[in-house]
């Protein structure tokens, strides 16, 4: 195989060249993809802050874009001419090739824009073609006569199945399953499996063979030792760094990185002992060996931080690091390979050869000095202007190559529409050749150049503020606000103030995941981990202005926000490209619910804890409606109520079977109001009527049988007078019930927003469309004052759903129930072999269920009807203890 | 549908004309006269085209484009003073600016043709080509209201 000679001995101006051959130019076309991305990565990274998720969607374009495609296509390559089998079918490297293109596209969409779905599907697209690639390489070495190279394979087999896992990871990561420390060390785990798997170990793989190579020597006796030797520590090492970053095992992390690492010191034997033999003395051999020093550096912290941190802060501390490994190994590697490989694939004689590497070693020294300079720069915690300097080094160098590369490619695409005058051509004659057709392009490029700049500039001029008559907003006062980060949202939502206010945000992060918030007008916080703050002071207030965090996926999750300036019109209009739809606030006077929001002030939580039953066989009780009362019933959003006892769950009874409850009912309200007890056995006509204002009746009962029962107003429209407020419990205790120790009671309602009786409520009660719900009157209040227990204890949680439209599948994260007893019966038993997940109650229903929690945490109580779950029907168990 | 729609229309299929008539040369016949035609021919066929071309811009494209230009504009109020806006007037600027260099570029192209500089030529005609789309985008990008 020709192109196995030329990369092995790297001296084709001694062979016989053949004809341009199919391959060269499918490699061609191929390779102006990498070099499509490569100039789209310098894009982004000049674009910069105006993208959605600029820092995702740089590390993205570039890994996932150019290195991905680059190895795909080079692995394969590999693969072929190290072990001499006969190229796979062209069509299907293609649509591999076309697959993982499409795949990638659809990833940076799905994440940049959304939705998430397209994101995730990408991403499944990538894992799949990278295991169609893994099973390619399998079959080639199947097929091939056993050889030198055979050891090579390994190497790409396990890349490929390192983005098989990545590509998971990262679809995880898209959809958001996990939040917090989950999703941290997802993250963590996500990008070290793809750098050092997928691009690593395939890095680490072919420099046996092209280091020798680039160097233009014979490769050591020892590296078919050392490549097993490497890829058996490598590889497994890799799974267990991965396994202990997903279960925040440092240790076993750290163990798994050590054996990457020392996999890693291996393969560097067999390459030390080429570098021996010959010092390197072309551009692709220097810009090889930095980038193997950069790897190695790489690793080195890597492994300093995932001992020093817990899993779940690996990511954020690794992130600094990152244009060490994008820019000094990854992006190095890969200008240094494609130094190497370009003239060897793009052919057309030796004096193409020659020709061609000239022109892409053109001012090597400079854009290595350029690139390696840079690296640090971006590294170290400078001023921003220096930082600015490492980003045009590093830009400048690749653009020179992209640029280089184009030409060459062009140049080859020109030679080939004209291959009888290339055949004919003598070797000084296709020199001239040569010079004629980059003279040629150059006024091309000369003229995309110059274009694009006038655009560039056209539209730098259309965007900016600048400093127009118009713009400029003259001081007039100043505010410092507070705003926090944390739940997918950002608090205040909208800050207003007079034009002029010199706005100072203090911005905190509250959430157990990184955020940062950016302005529309350009300033930005740095990343935020939690609990971090920064400061941002935009310039005097002249018109709206959005915010929002540019964590992938967080602002069309909803982190946006907005400074509008007072006495313009501008409040009231509709915020543009924030990604929810919905209510916008103040849009109908409702604002949507923020359920992480804090409370009030002064706000006290509805105590769940259940009192024991109170002594003797008869209860006097008085309850007062009332229609006057204002509560909080969800974050920060206090509205009036309907309420018996002035509460909203009204007031328990609690008693035995048996005993006799003597209800003295008296109207406080303003309107008409009755009240319907479920446990008693009466005709309704009498104790059930509706009473007047100032009236007011006695209401007896005999609790015959045992149960959670509801009690409500039984004045129609019960809709409204059940969804405002008026509702409560009655808990006749089973015979023998046995003690347990603790005892918590949640009556879940709805929640609708809006005045008591307004048509805008009613409308949403008739058609049973809650803006929220609640535990025992407040959406989300018991996330915000959790419920306590501890660990080993037997609690009970008894239910009750009030409606009136919906029912409860009230369930606790992470602690299954042993006992379930559900409308006056046991449907589970402590002592029954099974076990129960959700109490399940349809509007009116009541019951119980037990559990033991297992240890100490926090244990999300929901109704598992998740869309009323995530609308408040939430609350926290805090289990402390062992 | 009012006259205003016209306008519009004259505005949109002019621009449609210009911007289509370079690439359908640049990315049609330059290619496909490179490959048929002998070098003499085809020099002899793109000035011919070239200077087809730039007549039909001086006669039919400027002066249209300009004309409807000007009166959807007047139509839409806009001032001297609101061309500093952010928004409608700061993107209507930046687009008359890069026409304008369009047309510069443009004019350099027919002159460097005339004179005999093919690299300038070639180098302005690509210029004028990304401009023009370049200005596309601009005009896309302005606010419909």
């Amino acid at each position: 195989m020709p192109t196995y000679v030329q990369i092995e001995k790297g001296r084709p101006s001694d062979l016989p060249q053949p004809p341009p051959r199919p391959r060269a130019s499918w490699h061609l076309r191929a390779n102006a993809i990498v070099v499509g991305w490569l100039s789209l990565t310098a894009a982004v990274a000049l674009t910069g802050d105006m993208l959605p998720a600029p820092r995702w969607l740089l590390i993205h374009v570039f890994l996932l874009g150019a290195v991905s495609t680059a190895i795909l296509i080079w692995s394969e390559h590999f693969a072929v001419a190290l072990m001499r089998v006969r190229t796979p079918p062209q069509r299907g490297s293609l649509t591999r090739l076309a697959l993982l293109n499409a795949a990638t596209t659809a990833v940076l969409a799905g994440v940049s824009v959304g939705p998430w779905q397209l994101a995730a599907a990408g991403a499944a697209l990538v894992v799949g073609v990278v295991l169609w690639h893994g099973a390619v390489l399998v079959l080639l070495v199947r097929q091939a006569l056993p050889g030198r190279f055979g050891h090579v394979i390994g190497w790409y087999v396990s890349a490929a199945g390192a983005l098989a896992v990545g590509g998971t990871l990262g679809a995880l990561l898209a959809a958001h399953v996990w939040h917090g420390a989950v999703h941290e060390r997802l993250r963590a785990a996500h990008a070290e499996v793809n750098l050092f798997g997928w691009v690593g170990l395939t890095v680490l793989g072919t420099l046996f063979t092209l280091w020798p190579t680039v160097l233009r020597t014979r490769m050591s006796e020892a590296t078919r030792k050392a490549s097993r030797a490497g890829l058996w520590l490598a590889s497994p090492g890799l799974t267990v760094a991965v396994a202990g970053l997903l279960t925040g095992w440092r240790w076993m992390a750290l163990a798994g990185l050590t054996a990457y690492a020392a996999g890693g010191l291996a393969v560097l034997a067999p390459l030390a002992d080429a570098l021996r033999r010959r010092r390197p003395h072309t551009g692709a051999a220097w810009m090889l060996g930095a980038a193997i020093i950069w790897f190695e550096v790489a690793l080195a912290v890597d492994l300093v931080v995932v001992a020093t941190r817990p899993a779940h802060e690996v990511a954020a501390a690794l992130d600094p690091l990152q244009p060490l490994v994008l820019v000094g190994f990854v992006a190095q590697v890969l200008l240094g390979s494609l130094l190497h490989l370009l003239p060897a694939v793009l052919g057309g004689g030796p004096a193409r050869f020659k020709q061609n590497a000239a022109l892409l070693e053109r001012g090597w020294a400079v854009r290595l000095a350029a690139l390696n300079l840079g690296v640090p720069l971006l590294l170290l915690p400078l001023p921003r202007p220096v930082t600015s300097l490492g980003w045009a080094l590093v830009l400048g160098s690749v653009l020179a190559f992209v640029v280089l590369a184009v030409i060459a490619l062009t140049r080859a695409r020109l030679a080939g529409t004209q291959p009888a005058v290339a055949a004919a051509a003598t070797g000084a004659s296709g020199l001239a050749k040569g010079g004629r057709t980059w003279r040629r392009s150059l006024p091309v490029v000369a003229g995309v150049a110059v274009g694009c700049l006038l655009t560039a500039a056209a539209i730098v001029v259309a965007t900016t503020g600048g400093s127009g008559p118009a713009t400029t907003v003259t001081a007039t006062g100043s505010r410092t606000v507070e705003v926090t980060l944390s739940g997918m949202s950002i608090r205040p939502a909208v800050i207003e103030a007079p034009v002029g206010t010199v706005l100072t945000l203090r911005v905190t992060n509250a959430d157990a995941q990184r955020h940062d918030l950016r302005l529309a007008t350009g300033e930005r916080t740095p990343m935020l981990a939690p609990g971090q703050s920064a400061t941002l002071k935009p310039a005097p207030l002249g018109e709206p202005v959005d915010g929002w965090c540019t964590v992938a996926g967080h602002r069309a999750a909803g982190m946006t926000m907005r400074l509008v300036p007072t006495g313009t019109a501008a409040a009231s209009r509709p915020q543009p490209s924030t990604g929810h739809n919905g209510h916008g606030p103040a849009a109908d006077g409702l604002a949507r619910l923020d359920l992480a929001a804090p409370m009030s002030p002064g706000w006290k939580p509805y105590d769940a804890t259940l009192k024991p039953v109170s002594g003797g066989a008869e209860h006097h009780v008085e309850i007062r409606a009332d229609d006057t009362l204002v509560q909080e019933v969800a974050p920060g959003v206090r509205q009036r109520v309907w309420t018996f006892n002035g509460t909203m769950p009204g007031p328990v009874l609690r008693g035995k079977v048996g005993d006799v409850f003597v209800v003295t009912f008296v109207n406080g309200a303003t309107m008409g109001h009755g009240i319907d007890f479920h446990a008693g056995a009466t005709a309704p006509d009498g104790p059930m009527r509706t009473i007047q204002p100032g009236e007011r009746l006695t209401y007896r009962f005999r609790a015959d049988f045992a149960g959670a029962w509801l009690y409500h107003c039984s004045t129609m429209p019960m809709t409204q007078h059940i969804a405002n407020g008026m509702y409560g419990a009655v808990i006749i205790d089973p015979p023998d019930l046995p003690k347990v120790d603790r005892e918590y009671l949640l009556v879940q309602g709805e929640l609708y927003l809006g005045e008591p009786g307004s048509q805008a409520q009613v409308a949403k009660i008739r058609q049973g469309d809650p803006d929220g719900w609640m535990f025992n009157g407040t959406a989300a209040g018991y996330d915000h004052a959790p419920l306590r227990a501890e660990a080993g204890e037997r609690v009970r949680i008894w239910a009750v759903a009030a409606g009136p439209s919906s029912g409860t599948a009230l369930h606790v994260v992470g602690a299954p129930f042993d006992t379930v007893y559900q409308e006056g019966a046991y449907r589970l038993r402590a002592r029954d072999p099974g076990g129960a997940q959700v109490l399940d109650l349809a509007p009116a229903q009541g019951g119980f269920a037990e559990l033991v929690f297992p240890e100490r945490g926090t244990y999300p109580v929901v109704d598992h009807t998740m869309r009323q779950a995530e609308a408040g029907a939430h609350g926290l168990f805090k289990v402390t203890g062992q | 549908m009012t006259w205003w729609s016209v306008v519009r229309f004259l505005h949109v299929l002019s621009a449609a004309l210009w911007v289509g008539g370079q690439l359908t040369v640049s990315l049609v016949v330059l290619p496909l006269a490179r490959r048929l035609l002998d070098e003499q021919r085809r020099a002899k066929m793109m000035s011919a085209v070239g200077r087809r071309f730039g007549i039909v811009t001086a006669a039919v494209f400027l002066p249209v484009q300009l004309g409807t230009g000007v009166a959807l504009a007047w139509r839409k109020g806009v001032t001297w003073a609101s061309l500093a806006d952010p928004g409608y007037g700061r993107i209507l600027v930046a687009k008359l600016l890069l026409f304008c260099a369009v047309m510069a570029a443009a004019g350099l192209h027919g002159w460097a043709s005339a004179t005999a500089r093919p690299g300038l030529a070639r180098a302005m005609a690509v210029a004028a080509l990304v401009g023009s789309l370049g200005v596309v985008l601009l005009a896309t990008a302005l606010p419909a209201t």
